[in-house]
């Protein structure tokens, strides 16, 4: 695993990787101290390249960015972690503990239990980032773990697995943005039997989102997607159902 | 807030006129504190490097302008977070400048097929477009020098996604080579770089 995302130093560094490459590896990173100096040196190589392309910026800009700072608030500092890693800017948390315990601390769980397979969603309305860090982080420890993208009609799904460890992810980006009266839910799809709920989702104003589950996935064929009325549906309505391949 | 920071910054800025400029280090600090005025120099220091980049991959001046506002905002917001023990404030900057450049070429290009797929490839090489301009900064005839060292394919693979904005997997699709010789060459040319330019993290 980790040979296979060493390789991927230089396109991260380049902005090169896709979404979910860029995700996969930004968690490696964490962990990685190696690929993290990696990245450090060819970004500022990358840099450099600017040199070739200098080009004064039109004069009117300079009036409109200072315009536009002055009316902008500065994001608070991140406190001091003494656990954080080298390269995690964003990371609040520690990455080691249990995910389930920190999504206890900070989330509103969502346990929808249905005909005995448990399947369990978690989410926070604020996209808490150092929790689902550590969930995606927790799977890419798994030794069995997938990751398989689809394309959707709309935007595009990662559905990261490990059956061993009974845990998913769904990280989707460019969904269409849904109104208060519509909600997208996850389906478990077994490949004899009705779809399973996997919990309702709503991605955020950039059509981004990521969803941890966990359950039993043996059996399970493929995941899907449906567009449902606030409050989700006992079964998915048919001709919303997006499949994402397993 | 801010009328108390204006003044601050204003009674600090009768001193730095007689001063060297700062180094971005030092701006970015004092911009994390609310100095606007910091951060207007920064702007002054660095909006050449990252505009030129951002035009170069957007192609469309109006866009590169908007994109740019929207990259010193970032960092305006994000100065608070800025860590000088993770790397220097030129490269964070031109980082978060590069991937906000991509992501605007790629979100257009979901929505219409990108028609200068040819153009990059055929007409013109980023490198060799840049080096026929006028501008011949001490700085950029070492980078070009750097460039011309790398082997070919590795340039070409370097160039198409830095100033093409294209992902690895289209870089591929484009030279007609499958994906891990683009990681790889990717990769190779940009340690090259990194040794010879001196840059070590």
């Amino acid at each position: 695993m980790t040979d296979e995302l060493n390789v991927l130093a230089g396109a991260y560094a380049l902005d090169a990787l896709d979404p979910d490459e860029r995700q996969l590896f930004e968690v490696h990173l964490r962990t990685c101290a190696e690929c993290a100096d990696e990245v450090r040196g060819m970004r500022n190589a990358a840099a450099e390249l600017s040199h070739l392309t200098e080009v004064p910026a039109p004069p009117q800009l300079r009036g409109s960015v200072l315009g536009a700072i002055a009316q902008s608030r500065q994001l608070p500092p991140l406190l001091d972690d003494p656990r954080s890693g080298r390269v995690l800017p964003l990371r609040r948390g520690g990455g080691s503990r249990p995910f389930w315990q920190g999504l206890a601390a900070a989330c509103a769980l969502i346990a929808i239990a249905v005909s005995g397979w448990g399947y369990a969603q978690h989410r926070d309305a604020q996209r808490a980032a150092g929790v689902q860090a550590s969930a995606v982080q927790s799977l890419l420890q798994a030794p069995d773990v997938v990751a398989t993208t689809t394309a959707m009609k709309q935007g595009q799904g990662t559905v990261i697995y490990s059956k061993i460890e009974h845990k998913l992810v769904l990280i989707g980006h460019g969904m269409p943005v849904l109104g208060a009266n519509q909600t997208y839910q996850l389906w478990m799809m077994p490949k004899n039997g009705k779809p399973v709920s996997g919990g309702l989702f709503r991605p955020d104003r950039a059509g981004n989102v990521e969803v941890p589950a966990s359950g039993d996935l043996d059996g399970v064929g493929q995941m899907g997607v449906s567009l449902e009325p606030a409050g989700g549906s006992a079964q998915p309505t048919p001709a919303t159902v997006q499949v994402l391949k397993l | 807030m801010t009328a108390m920071w204006f003044e601050r910054a204003a009674a600090s800025g009768k001193d730095q006129d007689q001063a060297a400029a700062r180094s971005l280090e030092d701006l970015i600090a004092a911009a994390s504190r609310g100095d606007e005025r910091a951060f207007a120099e920064l702007y002054d220091q660095t909006s050449a490097r990252v505009y030129g980049m951002v035009l170069r991959v957007i192609r469309d001046a109006a866009q590169a302008a908007e994109v740019t506002q929207d990259i010193y905002l970032e960092v305006w917001r994000q100065s608070t977070r800025f860590d000088s023990g993770k790397g220097a404030v030129l490269p964070w900057l031109l980082m978060i400048a590069h991937r906000r450049a991509v992501d605007r070429v790629r979100a257009a290009q979901s929505s219409m097929v990108r028609d200068d797929k040819y153009a990059v490839l055929n007409e013109e090489r980023p490198y060799d477009s840049v080096s026929e301009q006028v501008q011949t900064s001490l700085d950029a005839q070492r980078v070009r020098k750097v460039l011309q060292d790398l082997t070919p394919a590795q340039r070409e693979a370097v160039s198409l996604a830095y100033f093409g904005g294209y992902t690895h997997s289209e870089v591929a699709q484009l030279l007609k080579i499958p994906l891990g010789t683009v990681k790889t060459r990717i990769r190779d040319g940009l340690i090259r770089m990194r040794d010879a330019l001196g840059v070590m993290a």
